[in-house]
């Protein structure tokens, strides 16, 4: 029993940790999307495809790499 | 007719022939269209031809979105233009783009793919709920407007958001819910193990100060449940009780606010049961019902309804010495000349100085076919240039425009709506009733046996009666329909329409838009010599497939191209088509070709134009506004619920008659202006009708706003949809049949869980009052109950 008397702070301090933490992830944000998340876990990000078309992209660039483009 | 194949990218038919084609996955696969073809190319050319694999739903046909012209999007690269929606942070800018074209999580994937892998693009997040795409980018390597043009590539419209005050505060209440929501399920769970340690059921060895503690943390811990999460409860009573109505509110503040006390007075005193899990528990259930209820409806709004474009964003201004400049349309004075390209909208009222031309006011007036303008004639704001360039003088800007005035008419109708009656409500004000009075009643025998077990089983009462399954009855159930609507096809944008479908006696429809497709299609073709009807028609879309005007799609895609297509502005076009010279349009301008006369028209409805060749005319095409496929539906299940209606238009045709007689509407009027249908649909009001109103147009804007239930298409105008309480994005009128018979289901599935939690409140009612109900009963019932409504709403959501 006596061990209570510790126990029940220490709960009261983690639910406070817990509002707290929670009411950052909220104003950060990370609570405004509740639909992309779920299915962009879903989605294959390692296409082999995609990525040989980026580094293509990528290569072009860098041989154009010296005219600069004019700034906007 | 064969059933065409369905276009492998948008979904609409594709044209059979196979002249777009390309390999998706291994396959070949039909194209409907060059912008398809040229979308798809462009995804499969970036490596994400995965999104084929990953989509639940055809992707959005590339010409249904929003024109953008090269040199409006080099505007966005001005930094003055910029300035109020780009940060800069060193190196890296940040903006956010609302992006049209979004159908299912797929695009998402696709974009954010596609966006990183473009050079200079850092770090780029869609956001699917409010389709609004946060992205930083090294303005250096990379201007804003090739990041549109990437986009728009891959077949989606970029628009430059920023937030706006009823946009800011969406997002806070919405954040301040989910708060709400968080803090009440972390702490109820604190005091449910705090208060359940002190119930006699699970009190074996607690010794009488860690009852006094466990009593006291208890209290501490639902303080902020009651102050913080409930306030809403709170204002919501507050509010109605001085309005002099006892809604759940009312009911749900008493029981939180009771038991909240009681517990108080329980804890200081350390002795009698402790109801705070019940004070946690029913505010959880209730928050989270709501919350639920929120999002249903706010997810799918966000995205529809947040752009308001009645004008384009910039124009063409001409300069003393006739050059055109593209400025924004805020930099635009009264008095400057400015240049109208035919497709573009005219930015400002004015009059027109030089040009001859054909525009399109069916959005603001309701009449279908473009009409003739010549120099000297005044336009409107909003309205389309169809045929030929003009010049018009800007007479008007802004607020001064007609549009503006149509707009300042939409803000006092929305004044002007009627509140429909909640059945929640109706029920929650009788169960209040009945509980009080029983209340006082069990007190006052409880006070004559035994005063000091009076309080608490007066407490006891209240508590088990709590109306926490009354109050989920609605949220629920409204919910689970919104869900299911939405997948059929209509967004419902406010609460009240769901309930409120079922107290409506009176239909009022627009036609042009609404009843009609509200575009040209072609109606008949009337061969005048050798050739069939469909070799006519194939040399008739040869031509206009090279064409930009907006009749040019009523031919649909021609199986071969057209040589040296000339267009004539205001008259027609002229190409060659293998060896034959042809002509379509105006009857003068093609029959000079052969030098033949006009030949008679034979009916009076739609435009007529004629093809022609060397030798004479070939055949008359007739374009019309066709009526909608599923209107006769529409109308018939109208009328066996027997439910006046009435067609408001703004179209002063015969065609309003026309329509009305082919549907078997008695009552239509036609030439009304915007006012005039609003003072129609008030004299509706003041006989005590309960009106629905369907409508696209600008001109009907504010009688939706007035109705008791507003339908907008899903192809109406922007503000139409804004301001309507739902939207049939399918544009399908059967969708609203299907909504109707959904509104029945929910109106069914509310008042059975609302008979269910009184019958359960009813019952526990004798057993509180004879004293034997413990916290322990009150919580089980209240979560066995609150449970046995949600499983009955959830049956909403099978079709």
């Amino acid at each position: 029993m006596p061990a209570l008397y510790i126990l029940i702070p220490v709960a009261i301090a983690l639910v406070g940790f817990a509002i707290w933490l929670f009411f950052w992830a909220v104003d950060s944000g990370q609570y405004d999307d509740l639909d992309g998340p779920a299915h962009s876990i879903l989605f294959d990000d390692e296409d082999p495809k995609h990525k040989a078309a980026v580094t293509q992209v990528q290569q072009q660039d860098a041989e154009k790499e010296p005219q600069v483009p004019p700034r906007a | 007719m064969t059933n065409p194949t369905p276009c492998y990218h948008c979904g609409l038919p594709a044209p059979s022939g196979g002249r777009f084609q390309i390999q998706v996955l291994g396959a070949t696969r039909e194209m409907c269209c060059p912008g398809c073809q040229a979308v798809a190319e462009a995804i499969i050319s970036g490596g994400l031809e995965h999104y084929y694999t990953h989509r639940s739903e055809s992707a959005a046909n590339p010409q249904s979105l929003p024109q953008a012209l090269p040199d409006e999007l080099a505007l966005y690269d001005r930094s003055d233009v910029q300035q109020p929606f780009v940060e800069h942070d060193g190196e890296l800018s940040e903006t956010c783009l609302l992006i049209e074209g979004i159908s299912c999580a797929a695009c998402g994937w696709l974009i954010e793919k596609h966006l990183r892998g473009i050079p200079g693009v850092s770090e780029a997040h869609l956001n699917l709920s409010n389709h609004r795409l946060q992205v930083r980018w090294a303005d250096s390597q990379l201007p804003l407007s090739s990041l549109i043009k990437a986009l728009r590539k891959i077949g989606y419209a970029a628009h430059p958001w920023q937030a706006d005050a009823a946009a800011e505060q969406l997002q806070r209440e919405n954040r301040r819910a989910m708060r709400e929501l968080g803090v009440a399920g972390m702490l109820w769970m604190q005091v449910m193990m705090a208060t359940m340690a002190t119930w006699p059921e699970f009190n074996i060895d607690l010794s009488p100060e860690l009852d006094k503690i466990l009593r006291w943390v208890s209290l501490f811990l639902t303080t902020p449940i009651v102050f913080y999460c409930c306030g809403q409860f709170f204002r919501g009573a507050l509010r109605d009780l001085r309005t002099r109505h006892l809604t759940m509110d009312v009911s749900v503040s008493l029981a939180i606010g009771g038991a909240y006390i009681a517990g108080i007075w329980s804890t200081i005193s350390g002795q009698g049961e402790l109801y705070f899990d019940a004070v946690g528990m029913f505010a959880l259930f209730l928050l989270a019902g709501r919350y639920l209820e929120r999002r249903a409806r706010e997810r799918t709004a966000a995205a529809t309804a947040q752009l308001v474009n009645l004008l384009p964003a910039s124009c063409l201004r001409l300069d003393a010495q006739g050059q055109s400049q593209r400025i924004l349309l805020s930099e635009l004075h009264v008095g400057d000349q400015v240049l109208v390209p035919p497709g573009a909208l005219l930015p400002a009222d004015g009059r027109i100085v030089q040009g001859q031309s054909s525009v399109d006011e069916s959005l603001l007036t309701g009449e279908y076919l473009p009409l003739a303008r010549n120099p000297g004639d005044a336009v409107t704001a909003g309205t389309l240039n169809v045929d030929g360039p003009l010049t018009v003088e800007v007479q008007a800007l802004g607020d001064a425009t007609r549009l503006s005035a149509i707009v300042r008419l939409l803000e006092r109708a929305q004044n002007d709506k009627p509140r429909l009656a909640v059945l929640a409500d109706q029920v929650a004000q009788w169960f209040l009733l009945i509980v009080l009075v029983v209340a006082a009643l069990v007190g006052l025998v409880w006070w004559q046996l035994d005063p000091s077990r009076a309080f608490w089983i007066v407490l006891a009462l209240l508590v088990a009666t709590c109306p926490c399954a009354l109050a989920l009855a609605t949220p629920t159930a409204l919910t689970a329909a919104t869900g299911s609507l939405h997948k059929l096809g209509m967004l419902l944008t406010r609460g009240h329409v769901l309930e409120g479908l079922n107290q409506i006696d009176t239909l009022v429809l627009d036609k042009t838009g609404t009843l009609t497709e509200g575009r040209l299609t072609l109606s008949a073709i009337h061969p005048l010599r050798e050739l069939d009807a469909d070799s006519c028609l194939a040399l008739a879309a040869a031509l206009e497939n090279r064409s930009e005007h907006p009749i040019a799609r009523a031919f649909g895609q021609a199986p071969e191209a057209a040589e040296q297509v000339d267009s004539h502005p205001g008259l027609g076009l002229q190409g060659r088509v293998g060896e034959r010279l042809l002509r379509i349009g105006q009857a003068d301008f093609v029959c000079v070709l052969s030098a033949h006369a006009v030949p008679a028209i034979t009916g009076e409805h739609g435009q007529w134009l004629l093809l022609g060749d060397e030798h004479g005319p070939l055949a008359w095409f007739v374009l019309d506004d066709r009526l909608r496929d599923d209107a006769p539906q529409l109308i018939a299940m109208a009328k066996t619920k027997g439910w006046q209606i009435m067609l408001l238009s703004g179209d002063s045709s015969p065609m309003v008659a026309e329509v009305a007689r082919q549907l078997g509407i008695d009552d239509a009027r036609g030439g009304l202006t915007p006012d005039a249908k609003l003072t129609e649909l008030k004299r509706l009001h003041s006989q005590g009708r309960r009106v629905l109103m369907l409508g696209d147009g600008v001109n009907d804007v504010p009688v939706l706003a007035a109705a008791d239930i507003s339908v907008a298409m899903g192809s109406a105008t922007d503000l139409a949809k804004t301001s309507a309480d739902a939207v049939l994005l399918s544009n399908r009128l059967s969708s609203l049949v299907q909504a109707l018979h959904m509104a029945q289901r929910t109106r069914r599935v509310i008042i059975e869980n609302l008979a269910w939690a009184s019958l359960y409140n009813g019952l526990v009612l004798p057993f509180a009052a004879i004293g034997w109900i413990t916290p322990i009963w009150a919580a089980l019932g209240m979560s066995v109950s609150s449970l046995l409504v949600v499983l009955n709403a959830l049956r909403l959501t099978r079709p």
